[in-house]
């Protein structure tokens, strides 16, 4: 199973972050998650993962925007392919999302996540060298 | 008294229209007497109708000055008096004018008396009604002085050059009917005039009452919408939120369900069931805290029927039934209640409700082994309840939030991870809607301190 690469889920929800990391486990990656943007930020440096799923709102608005930023401005970080997890379009929070910016972001998914997209996007992104589209 | 302000102004506008008036006078005159220089020469007393001609215009000019200082001062019931005299002084030496021109001009043989007319109107239009008759019987009596005296022969008399050979001025009959029928005259113009303006006065009063009232009550429909937006933008918010934290647990529940279904190993398909049960639960008590809270709310906007509670009875019924939980965390729990307390005008089951919320958070938020105090107390007009624990405490930036809709501090959801952030939200609004208050001390990993007072309902 050691083909496939090293995930990271960076969500302040500890039972979807369980619930992904199951998923994402059982199809032979490699899982960590954090519960806020530092620990995330702190556990990127750490484990150098080949892909990130980030929420964008945690305890903080947008917090999920600030990690992003962290990521793009770090050189080491920023080769790190980063999938936003949003339901933000319509939240409460909409006006705070900052439209005029460009995000460091890869692509966008909106929860509820279903699990054969979000294997697919992690196969995509960290699946074994030989199943790597492109 | 407002009322007076516009009858202030118009005075004084009315004295600057008086001074224009004057220098159309002062020219008119002029004009006549060079006119008559032409017509009449050598028969006119041109110096002296001259020279009084001068004094109007020097007087007018100290006038003009005057009535600027008068226009700029600070406007009140002083500068109201300020303007009255003023203008009866300036109405008053008009008269002496027109009469010293009307002596060196034929005295009663000229027909220019009648122009006193002008004066009296004027005088009615701006003064109170007592001065305006005042002026009219003072232009009466330098009509007859100078008629009299012309006709005694204190004074000289000036022959006017159109009446030539024509004795009027000593004749006794004349004199006495042209006097009457002029102070008759004036004191008519005197009474019509002033009864006009007093009208027109009146009127313009009651249109600026009409005007204020208008204005004061636009104002206070602007408080009423504004209030109303304000309440609007806040449940759209609060809605807004709402939606956010009921969305947030489904969507992972979700997830959850379809992990489940996806024919994940036993243990994992168990420990995901596991954490859908909790937040189904999580769910529903948001769902009631959520209900709880709109009713807070709802009783804020109409006067819900309050009775008389017996606070102490009420907090001991919670005590009793909360003291379980306190010691199956090992935590001590104690009660103090004054006695012989008052009651307070409320709800006995939102009362249940209040100190229900703020004991169940001081056993959440409280390590086992800690301290529990709760006490009620009486002061000359409120009762004041505290729950005081020995918990995890709420850090100083915290303290202005805790009461906010679904805030729940760092450290409390660190602890205690279940918890809708609503519970204080309910507590306050239920306090407020009674007239009271509640407020939070707190040290940041000693302790909390939740105290809230309710005006007793025997003051």
């Amino acid at each position: 199973m050691a083909t496939k690469g090293k995930v990271l889920i960076i969500d302040d929800d500890p039972d979807l972050c369980a619930a992904l990391q199951a998923a994402l486990q059982a199809d032979g990656f490699a899982v960590r998650s954090a519960s806020n943007g530092s620990l995330g930020l702190e556990m990127m440096h750490e484990d150098k993962p080949d892909l990130v799923f980030l929420d964008i709102i945690m305890r903080m608005p947008v917090e999920g925007v600030w990690v992003s930023e962290q990521i793009a401005e770090d050189p080491e970080l920023r080769k790190v392919p980063v999938v936003m997890l949003t339901s933000i379009v319509d939240s409460a929070y909409a006006g705070h999302f900052p439209t005029d910016r460009t995000l460091h972001a890869h692509l966008f998914l909106d929860k509820p996540v279903p699990i054969a997209k979000l294997l697919e996007v992690a196969n995509q992104f960290a699946g074994p060298p030989s199943s790597t589209p492109g | 008294m407002e009322s007076r302000i516009p009858f202030e102004t118009e005075l004084i506008e009315r004295i600057a229209w008086l001074i224009s008036l004057r220098w159309l006078a002062v020219l008119g005159t002029g004009a006549v007497l060079l006119l008559a220089r032409l017509l009449y020469p050598g028969k006119l007393a041109l110096l002296p109708l001259a020279i009084v001609t001068v004094i109007i215009a020097l007087y007018n000019t100290q006038f003009l000055f005057y009535a600027r200082a008068l226009e700029q001062s600070h406007a009140g019931t002083a500068r109201l008096q300020q303007a009255t005299r003023f203008a009866s002084i300036q109405i008053v030496l008009d008269l002496l004018a027109l009469a010293a021109l009307i002596h060196f001009s034929g005295g009663a043989e000229n027909p220019v008396a009648v122009f006193f007319v002008f004066h009296t109107i004027i005088a009615s239009i701006l003064l109170p009604r007592g001065i305006s008759f005042l002026m009219a019987t003072l232009a009466a009596l330098l009509f007859a002085t100078i008629a009299g005296l012309e006709y005694a022969g204190i004074l000289p008399h000036y022959h006017p050059p159109f009446l030539e050979n024509v004795e009027l001025y000593r004749a006794a009959p004349f004199l006495l009917m042209e006097g009457t029928v002029l102070a008759l005259t004036l004191w008519l113009v005197a009474y019509m005039t002033s009864s006009i303006s007093i009208k027109l006065r009146e009127r313009d009063r009651e249109l600026v009452q009409s005007h204020e009232a208008v204005l004061a009550k636009s104002r206070a429909l602007e408080g009423v919408i504004e209030r109303l937006r304000r309440i609007d933008a806040e449940r759209t918010r609060f809605l807004m939120l709402v939606t956010h934290e009921l969305r947030a647990p489904i969507n992972t529940i979700h997830t959850c369900a379809e992990l489940a279904l996806a024919g994940a190993s036993p243990e994992t398909v168990r420990d995901i069931l596991a954490r859908i049960k909790k937040r189904t639960a999580e769910l529903s008590e948001l769902i009631s805290d959520l209900l709880r809270l709109a009713r807070a709310r709802e009783e804020a906007s109409h006067d819900e029927a309050l009775g008389l509670v017996d606070a102490a009875a009420v907090l001991q019924s919670v005590v009793e039934l909360m003291r379980a939980e306190a010691h199956s965390k090992d935590l001590f729990l104690s009660m103090d209640i004054d006695s012989g307390l008052a009651p307070v005008r409320a709800n006995a089951d939102r009362l249940k409700l209040v100190w229900t919320n703020l004991l169940s958070n001081a056993i959440k938020y409280t390590e086992p082994g800690g301290i529990i105090a709760v006490t009620l107390r009486q002061t000359p007009e409120h009762l004041v309840g505290i729950v005081r624990d020995t918990g995890i405490g709420i850090a100083p930036e915290d303290h202005p939030r805790v009461f906010e809709e679904f805030f729940r501090a760092e450290n409390a959801r660190t602890l205690s991870p279940m918890g809708t952030g609503v519970g204080l939200a309910i507590v306050q609004r239920i306090i407020d809607n009674w007239g009271g208050k509640i407020w939070v001390e707190s040290e940041f990993g000693l302790g909390s301190k939740f105290s809230f007072v309710l005006p007793r309902a025997d003051v």
